[in-house]
C-alpha cells in the first residue's frame, strides 16, 4: 500500500503516514472547515491498511498544537481504529505530544488512554512548544 | 465616513477595549487569516498560554459556526464544504476579562433548538460540561450537524462563566432573528 502524505495548510495538519515503515505521524493544527471531509480518506486508508496488519509494531506520532471540536470527534474515530488493530494482535504505540501548559490536549490524551486500553500510550509534555 | 467620524469610531472601540472586530463574509480562508491575526495579537498581549488557547479555541468554534449555520449564505445551502456565510465576531476586554461575542442571522424556527442546546450548559459545572463533552465525543453526530455537535460544549468548557445568548428580531424579517452568543474567558 502506498504511503499517504498530505502537506500541512494553516488550518489542517501534515499527514505523514508511512505504511511501508509502520510509522504514522500527524503534526500541526487541525481546524479544517469540514473535518469529516478532510479525514474521511485518511481514515479509509488507515482502516484498509490496518486490516492487512498482523503481529506488527506500529508507531503513531501525534503532535497537534490545536484541534477544533469537529476534528476532535473524527480523531476519536481514528484512534478507535488503532485500538481495534491493537486488540487484533498488533502492538500500537501512540506517542502523544502536547505543550506542557495545554490541559485540553493533555486531557484528551488521557481520555484516549482510558478508552483505548489496548494502545501503548506515551504522553510527551513539551516545554514552550 | 469623514475622518472625524472614523476617529470617533476608533475611539469608541478603544474605550470599550475592543481588540478585534470583523463583520462580513466568513469562509475557511478568511477564518484562517483572522486566526493568524488573533494569534499575533494574543502573543504580544502577555496573556498566559492557557487563556490564549481558550480564546483561540472559542474564536474558531464561533467563526466556524457562522460558516456552517448563518442563515445569510452566499453559497448554496446544501453545500457542506467551501461555504461562505455572513456574520460578525468581536473580542474585547470587560472587567479585566476577555470576552468573545458573535452574531449571525438564523431562521426563527431554529430558536427553540438552539435554546435547548445552549441553555442547559449555562447551569452545568465545569465537571458536568467535561462529562457531557466526553459523551458527545462518543456519540454519533446529529444528522443535521456538519461538525460534531460539541462546538457549544467546547465554548462552555473554555469559558469561565456561563455562556450568554439571545435572539433579537430583525426589522422587516419576520422569519429570521439575529442569534448572539457570548463567551467570557
Amino acid at each position: 500500500m502506498d504511503d499517504l502524505y498530505i502537506a500541512a495548510t494553516p488550518t489542517s495538519p501534515e499527514v505523514d503516514f508511512r505504511f511501508s515503515q509502520n510509522v504514522l505521524s500527524l503534526k500541526g493544527e487541525s481546524y479544517p472547515e469540514n473535518a469529516a471531509a478532510f479525514y474521511s480518506e485518511v481514515i479509509t486508508q488507515v482502516r484498509s491498511w490496518l486490516a492487512s496488519c498482523q503481529g506488527q509494531h506500529i508507531v503513531v506520532n501525534v503532535a497537534l498544537a490545536y484541534f477544533n471540536s469537529s476534528s476532535t470527534k473524527v480523531l476519536f474515530n481514528l484512534f478507535d481504529a488503532f485500538n481495534q488493530a491493537a486488540m487484533m494482535g498488533n502492538q500500537v504505540t501512540l506517542n502523544w505530544y502536547h505543550d506542557e501548559e495545554d490541559d485540553t490536549i493533555l486531557e484528551f490524551g488521557q481520555e484516549l488512554h482510558d478508552d483505548f486500553g489496548a494502545l501503548d500510550f506515551h504522553d510527551h509534555a513539551l516545554s514552550g512548544a | 465616513m469623514i475622518y472625524q467620524q472614523y476617529r470617533d469610531f476608533c475611539e469608541a472601540a478603544r474605550q470599550r477595549h475592543v481588540i478585534f472586530y470583523y463583520v462580513g463574509y466568513f469562509s475557511q480562508h478568511i477564518v484562517g487569516a483572522m486566526a493568524d491575526a488573533l494569534k499575533l495579537r494574543l502573543e504580544v498581549s502577555g496573556l498566559a498560554g492557557p487563556t490564549r488557547r481558550k480564546l483561540f479555541s472559542s474564536f474558531v468554534e464561533m467563526a466556524q459556526n457562522i460558516i456552517h449555520y448563518s442563515d445569510d449564505s452566499l453559497t448554496p445551502p446544501d453545500l457542506d464544504n467551501h461555504e461562505v456565510r455572513h456574520g460578525s465576531v468581536c473580542i474585547g476586554i470587560e472587567n479585566d476579562q476577555y470576552y468573545l461575542l458573535c452574531a449571525n442571522p438564523i431562521k426563527r424556527g431554529l430558536e427553540a433548538t438552539l435554546r435547548q442546546t445552549v441553555e442547559p450548559l449555562r447551569t452545568m459545572t465545569l465537571e458536568e460540561i467535561k462529562q457531557a463533552y466526553k459523551e458527545a465525543l462518543r456519540s454519533e453526530s446529529p444528522v443535521d450537524s456538519k461538525g460534531a455537535g460539541v462546538g457549544f460544549l467546547t465554548m462552555a468548557r473554555d469559558a469561565s462563566e456561563p455562556l450568554e445568548f439571545e435572539f433579537v428580531p430583525m426589522p422587516g424579517e419576520p422569519d429570521r432573528s439575529m442569534f448572539y452568543i457570548k463567551a467570557i474567558i
